[in-house]
């Protein structure tokens, strides 16, 4: 007997369309699974019933050996059980980190000085002890999400289920949180992760992939993950290790498929033997300062940041004097970083696809801002097509000019129909009604959405993706000529996301847009981006040619950024030279196809 | 966001107000208006004045911060002191425009009914400046709970308060958040959401309140995964207890009291 047991589970949210369908399966105590599938497969339900917060319509569940079922056992369940939830934001209760994390012990009804003995303990696993007094609204995201896991330790349970806890993350904060994972599964927890990242899935001990309610696949990571064909079938990806290994052999490589790049690696490495030099990832990137000035020859850019400055403290000078010495907790961002941008220079061209890299907090949502006039410098000077955006009217004109797609777009939308949102826009420029729905219709065929089916629909009716789409033919209905989107493809699931960086490359290739993308996902930007800008508490820390920008792996790292997997690859192969761009993942295995072929 | 001069802001510092039981505060407030109220004559208000101005060092308050918490609300005090300087009429004239008279008996009562209202904004600022917010709440629940017996929800209306107060600048980012997403889709709202038509005010509200409930909806999940099931049963990490510091507190105001009525009669 496992210490959660599912026999034939069904479960409906309306009684028609199940979503546990017949579930069976046996989790074993010290455990670390990971739970896949995709949009709609069950695999949330399945995470609720363990903590009991939903009971099965037929079959039953037990936790521990107890029925969740019986209403008697629900708070012992739930506090062995513990559960931690997608939005950081959604599921913390208290003002107060302390308060946070004692808020489940408080409802066990324990004595303060266990209350007090167990937040100490919880917080201190979590790494965020001395954050006692610190309010939680402060916090970056991947911190809240330690807080959410420390309020659930502080129950002492035996079981921690985590549903997509890591799916609005960056990537610090996502490898931050699989870590402290493994630290806990080495400390005797039972594990279960729900999740839709391949990588992460690789990482754990048995991986159990749901379908339309049902158990499809149940195994080792190796077993599972390595069954490309299944895997498709499921609406799923392979990682990134065995797609490239099911690429290289079809390039006739024999290499075997394995699911660590580290350990493909040490593969190809072996294989190409003494010809590949070994790692070699850290050649400097070219000072930025050289790169990033507007050179006076060049064609009039299209924006030009020259010197400039922002921030949200009054005296910023003051602030930062203050705070300086207490830089860098490891966690990237601070809130109270006085400067949100700092003597920032740089120019983008007409038709160019320019990406900023950075994580949360380094300054990127800002700079976006300034560029499209919605806020202006403090220092220093932005321009749109030469003219200066503190001049109100250039700055009017440059929202028409700019869209601006936000992080999270979809929570823009507000009409009740997905015609009306859309419209939104050109109805705000004063444009007759006539030419306000060929701009709709025009607006939705280029995400690629059916105008007619869709609309007299609901914009909350439709799924996270579509929703996005919306959102994003909301900008586009002002004709912009220069699109600017901060983290697009944050917080969707891996085909939703792939959908639409397809669509972002649309706009720029065929389409015409000159692109500004934000991004912490360094694979978008290397398959994307002509031009690389790197923020790091706001500052340029780096700027150019992706090549050159992402050579220096070394020092991205050192700011908690990383390089696109591909490039990484060949890095460490020593293949950079045969590439005059970001690999893609085919690109990597013909090259080193090439090699072996030399080499034999 | 700054927040600099916001009047109910916690002023973070160990002294012995702090450490006071929130409900000794709470209702100390309470006794300390009713005092300002009792005291009848400038000799009186002057003694209650400088009581007052004694508690502030002794809550580690620096002045500049106490004065900073009233100054939103100044205003009030302004007016109501301008009223009584040109409508209470008696006494020695001390100025005459024709119309507009100055009379002694207006400046005293001016001066009386200003001192007295800052005296007011004061003591509840002496409050919020010593107690977070959520000691308050749990204050007012505790104070409330007597009325449970008659059927007042004491322990839902606290805790509503105190997740209002968690949420509050959490709906304030995104509210800027949406904003600035739909002026940057060429919303008026530069200068009034209300000047601007339905539509723009619906661009701003409907999402904030998509937002309310998508966050409800999960909030109310994690609650019950962590075994809320109301007040039944529930410790508190920082229980409340009455020490010698509250009975000393309320002997001080018992005697604040009897000698501010003491002087008032003289």
């Amino acid at each position: 007997m496992g210490i959660v047991d599912f026999h034939s589970v069904s479960f409906s949210y309306d009684g028609r369309k199940a979503a546990l369908d017949n579930l069976g399966i046996s989790i074993e105590p010290g455990a670390f699974l990971a739970v896949l599938g995709g949009n709609g497969s069950g695999k949330s339900t399945f995470a609720k019933h363990i903590n009991a917060l939903l009971v099965p319509d037929r079959g039953t569940v037990e936790v521990l050996g107890r029925p969740t079922a019986d209403p008697a056992c629900t708070y012992f369940i739930r506090s062995n059980a513990g559960m931690v939830f997608q939005n950081p934001d959604d599921q913390i209760v208290a003002g107060k980190v302390e308060d946070e994390v004692a808020f489940g012990p408080e409802n066990l009804g324990l004595p303060p000085d266990e209350l007090r003995r167990r937040v100490t303990e919880a917080l201190g696993k979590v790494g965020l002890a001395g954050f006692e007094q610190s309010q939680t609204h402060e916090l970056s995201g991947g911190q809240k999400q330690r807080v959410a896991v420390a309020g659930v330790l502080a129950m002492e349970p035996q079981i921690l289920i985590l549903d997509e806890a890591s799916a609005m993350l960056d990537p610090q904060g996502r490898e931050g949180l699989m870590a402290l994972c493994r630290t806990l599964h080495d400390g005797g927890f039972t594990i279960v992760m729900v999740t839709h990242f391949m990588d992460q899935a690789a990482a754990c001990d048995r991986v159990a992939v749901l379908h339309e309610g049902s158990l499809a696949l149940d195994g080792t990571p190796e077993e599972v993950l390595t069954d490309g064909a299944a895997l498709e079938h499921l609406e799923l990806d392979s990682p990134f290790a065995v797609q490239l290994c099911r690429k290289l052999q079809a390039q006739g490589v024999p290499v075997e498929t394995c699911l660590g790049e580290g350990e493909l690696i040490a593969q190809l490495q072996a294989l190409l033997g003494a010809d590949a030099e070994p790692v070699r990832c850290s050649k400097p990137a070219e000072p930025s300062a050289i790169q990033t000035a507007v050179p006076a020859s060049a064609p009039e850019p299209l924006l030009t940041f020259q010197n400039v400055s922002f921030s949200y403290e009054p005296s910023p000078s003051k602030a930062e004097a203050a705070t300086d010495d207490a830089a860098g907790d490891g966690w990237g961002n601070r809130p109270d970083e006085p400067w949100a941008l700092r003597d920032v220079s740089f120019s983008l061209n007409q038709g160019e696809f320019l990406a900023i890299a950075g994580h949360t907090g380094s300054g990127k949502s800002t700079l976006m801002q300034l560029a499209g006039g919605l806020l202006q410098p403090a220092a220093g000077t932005v321009r749109l097509q030469g003219r200066d955006l503190a001049d109100k009217r250039a700055a009017a004109e440059a929202r028409h000019s700019v869209g601006m797609v936000f992080q999270y777009p979809e929570r823009q939308l507000f009409a009740a129909t997905v015609a009306d949102d859309v419209a939104f826009g050109p109805r705000n420029l004063g444009l007759s009604e006539d030419e306000v729905d060929r701009r709709v219709q025009e607006a939705l065929e280029r995400v690629h959405l059916s105008y007619r089916d869709l609309k007299d629909k609901s914009p909350f009716a439709l799924s996270g993706g579509q929703q996005r789409r919306v959102a994003v033919a909301g900008v586009l209905a002002m004709e912009p000529q220069t699109l600017i989107l901060d983290e697009p493809t944050a917080g969707l699931d891996p085909r939703s996301h792939d959908r639409l960086l397809a669509l972002i490359e649309d706009l720029h290739r065929t389409q015409g847009l000159t692109v500004v993308m934000v991004s912490h996902n360094m694979d978008d930007i290397g398959a994307l981006a002509d031009r690389v800008l790197v923020l790091n508490r706001g500052r340029i820390f780096a700027s150019g040619d992706p090549l050159a920008v992402f050579s220096d792996a070394a020092g991205l790292e050192a700011i908690g950024l990383g390089i696109p997997r591909t490039y990484r690859v060949a890095l460490a192969l020593g293949l950079e030279a045969d590439f005059d761009r970001i690999p893609a993942i085919g690109d990597v295995a013909r090259a080193v196809a090439a090699r072996h072929r030399q080499g034999l | 966001m700054g927040g600099k001069a916001l009047f109910g802001r916690y002023w973070k510092a160990d002294s012995p107000l702090h450490r006071l039981d929130p409900r000794t505060k709470l209702l100390g407030t309470l006794a300390l208006v009713v005092i300002v109220f009792l005291a009848q004559n400038f000799l009186a208000l002057g003694f209650v004045a400088l009581a007052i101005a004694c508690l502030f060092p002794l809550g580690r308050i620096p002045l500049s911060q106490a004065l900073r918490s009233i100054a939103p609300l100044s205003f009030i005090i302004a007016i109501t002191a301008l009223f009584n300087l040109f409508f209470v009429q008696g006494g020695a004239p001390l100025a005459d425009w024709g119309w507009l008279r100055i009379s002694e008996a207006g400046m005293r009562s001016a001066l009386f009914i200003g001192l007295r209202l800052t005296l007011l904004l004061l003591s509840g600022s002496l409050l919020t400046l010593t107690t977070p917010s959520l000691d308050i709440t749990e204050a007012l629940e505790r104070l409330l709970a007597p009325l449970g017996r008659w059927g007042f929800p004491a322990h839902e209306f606290a805790f509503v308060m105190g997740l209002a107060l968690r949420f509050l600048p959490q709906f304030t980012d995104e509210f800027r958040d949406i904003r600035t997403a739909q002026v940057a889709r060429g919303a008026n709202l530069a200068t009034s959401p209300f000047r601007s038509g339905p539509a723009a005010l619906a661009s701003l509200i409907v999402p904030l309140f998509a937002s309310v409930f998508r966050h409800a909806d999960t909030l109310s999940a994690a609650m019950d995964a962590r075994c809320y099931h109301g007040s039944q049963g529930r410790t508190r990490l920082r229980p409340l207890a009455f020490g010698a510091r509250d009975r000393w507190a309320a002997l001080a105001l018992a005697a604040l009291a009897a000698a501010t009525v003491a002087l008032s009669m003289l």
